[in-house]
């Protein structure tokens, strides 16, 4: 099932080779000159990237979130406001929006945690759906349904700074999450998903740890949130609907929720689908949705598990692996 | 008394799963609590081990009270234990579900986890020596690196007993650590077992397989929730209630 071993050896490098050739690349696109267009595009996959990361960093302790947009909602209105009418520099409000939410993440979580499974998503999509009412509540801070305009930019009008700082932006929290994830932070969170009687029967204090990862999710999805409202300066409710809870729930799906690469490769080409299918705007829920069944039903591991996938298939029509026998306890 | 439970009593509903029960371990006995289906032993195990709380009743561990207490304290305060069922992580591999368990005693700040520093590593080297050595002396070794899920029964039941040997326990305690287990396993796991005690580990099992009175010092038999019967494996194994308690009228 976790596709990467705690103890990892085997193939280490080849995996290695490929991330540091795909980051150089991307440092090497706006010199290279594509245009204006897709640097804006690759921005938007370098967010939701983080966002989709974040979702999956909060399954690894077995809870699958569907109000996660709530917390990037909450980070960006946060560093807004706080930027706009306190007259803050974007790169303390920044900071201070994440901090902010995961404060607020960690004490929803104290409640939304004593619920398990279904429950617990359940819950999560209705703390989605209650931050969007909170926004329209505080209208005159927040526009409400209008939309919130004149916030302030980090970098002014360029868009190739932009382009780096959230390159950079990503490369480091998908950094600090591999880390958590394979340190024994990780295996802690993954031993609670699996079983949390035998959990607590080996002494993790089961609750504090789901709490400590749904907060943590919570703070990389609240700086995305801040980073994107002062770039996109125009922030509106619809960006954090539930449809972004969902679909970020889709890009994970797609992707393959048991690997670290999966989010990643899942939000990019199904981001990447969505920009060249503009045309088709309004069927892509339905594009979508067909594409999270034909994925589920056809490779369960996602996209990133289909090369492992792909030479189990090619292996079994060549010769059918021998059974391994174990053989009894001495 | 190195495990002292006084009167523990509990309810589900209308029903009488455990009532005024009472037992004690002495330090370094094997002691075995057995009884019918349904009797109540595992309720017993999870009131002990703090999952469920008894509506009336204390049990003390090595001095001091532990009812009330969380089951990760309890299991911190040095008592480990199997599940009948669930006895494992299924998606780790046999040396990840021990690593887990070693956690426990060799714990690392969230910081220090984060930025891998130089305590951390050495954490988490003495971790896996510890888990290694833990799976020889359970004869593990060679299926280290495979998934949980897809052990062999035995295998399993093993694993389970080698990851609450990993918490570094004062007081094992083992849910029908043979169920399900041919002849072989059942003589290498009570082989395992005699050894540890040697080590001046005290055990408390759950068995339906009477060949464990042989390890044991003591045994204590329940029916319908209530002890009929406490004392030397001779005295339980003729007492009438236990006869007809397993054999009817």
């Amino acid at each position: 099932m976790l596709k990467k071993r705690f103890f990892a050896g085997k193939g280490k490098y080849t995996g290695a080779a490929i991330v540091a050739l795909v980051v150089i690349l991307l440092f090497l696109l706006p010199p290279i000159g594509i245009s204006r267009y897709y640097i804006h595009i690759l921005i938007g996959v370098f967010i939701y990237i983080i966002m989709t990361s974040s979702l999956r960093l909060i399954s690894l302790s077995g809870q699958i979130s569907l109000g996660h947009a709530g917390f990037m909602c909450a980070g960006a209105y946060t560093s807004a406001v706080i930027a706009k009418n306190f007259g803050l520099a974007p790169w303390l409000t920044i900071p201070l929006g994440a901090l902010l939410t995961f404060i607020l993440a960690f004490l929803v979580a104290i409640p939304f945690t004593r619920l398990r499974g279904l429950y617990f998503t359940m819950i999560s999509l209705f703390f989605g759906m209650a931050v969007l009412a909170i926004n329209e509540l505080f209208q005159d801070i927040t526009g409400g349904q209008s939309g919130m305009v004149g916030i302030p930019t980090l970098f002014g009008i360029s868009k190739i700074p932009y382009y780096y700082f959230f390159l950079a932006l990503t490369l480091v929290c998908l950094f600090v999450m591999h880390r958590l994830e394979f340190s024994r932070i990780g295996l802690t969170w993954k031993a609670v998903a699996q079983s949390h009687s035998v959990a607590s029967s080996i002494g993790i204090d089961e609750a504090r740890q789901r709490i400590m990862c749904f907060a943590l999710g919570g703070l990389f999805a609240g700086l995305t949130g801040a980073a994107y409202a002062h770039y996109y300066v125009v922030l509106s409710v619809t960006t954090f609907s539930f449809f972004t809870s969902i679909y970020l729930f889709i890009y994970m799906m797609v992707g393959g929720v048991n690997s670290f690469y999966g989010p990643i490769v899942g939000t990019a080409v199904l981001l990447l689908v969505q920009t060249f299918a503009r045309g088709l705007r309004e069927y892509v829920p339905f594009i979508f949705a067909a594409v999270l069944l034909l994925v589920l039903y056809l490779m369960p591991q996602g996209l990133a598990g289909l090369p492992a996938q792909l030479k189990s298939l090619v292996q079994r029509r060549g010769n059918p692996p021998e059974k391994e026998v174990i053989g009894r306890v001495p | 008394m190195f495990l002292e439970v006084n009167n523990i009593s509990k309810n589900f509903g209308g029903l009488t799963a455990v009532s005024k029960f009472g037992m004690a371990v002495a330090e370094g006995n094997i002691v075995a609590l057995i009884g019918p289906n349904g009797a109540g032993k595992t309720t017993i195990f999870n009131l002990i081990t703090g999952v469920i709380r008894p509506d009336s009743g204390t049990v003390i561990f090595d001095g001091r009270v532990v009812t009330g207490k969380r089951p990760h304290t309890i299991a911190a305060g040095g008592i480990g234990r199997t599940f009948q069922l669930t006895p494992l992580f299924a998606d780790f591999t046999t040396l990840e579900n021990v690593i887990a368990s070693v956690y426990l005693h060799s714990r690392s700040s969230f910081w220090c986890s984060l930025f891998n520093t130089r305590a951390y590593c050495r954490n988490e080297a003495y971790a896996l020596d510890k888990a290694n050595e833990i799976l020889e002396l359970v004869g593990l070794s060679k299926v280290k690196d495979e998934l949980a899920k897809n052990l062999p029964h035995g295998y399993q039941k093993m694993l389970g007993i080698a990851r609450a040997l990993a918490v570094q326990p004062k007081l094992l305690m083992l849910d029908e650590p043979l169920g399900g287990m041919n002849a072989d396993e059942i003589a290498f796991t009570m082989g395992v077992m005699g050894k540890m005690r040697q080590e001046g580990m005290t055990i408390l099992v759950i068995e339906h397989n009477m060949q464990i009175l042989d390890l044991c010092d003591h045994v204590v038999a329940i029916n319908f929730g209530q002890k009929i019967c406490d004392g030397s494996v001779a005295d339980v194994t003729c007492h009438p209630e236990v006869i007809r308690a397993y054999l009817g009228e």
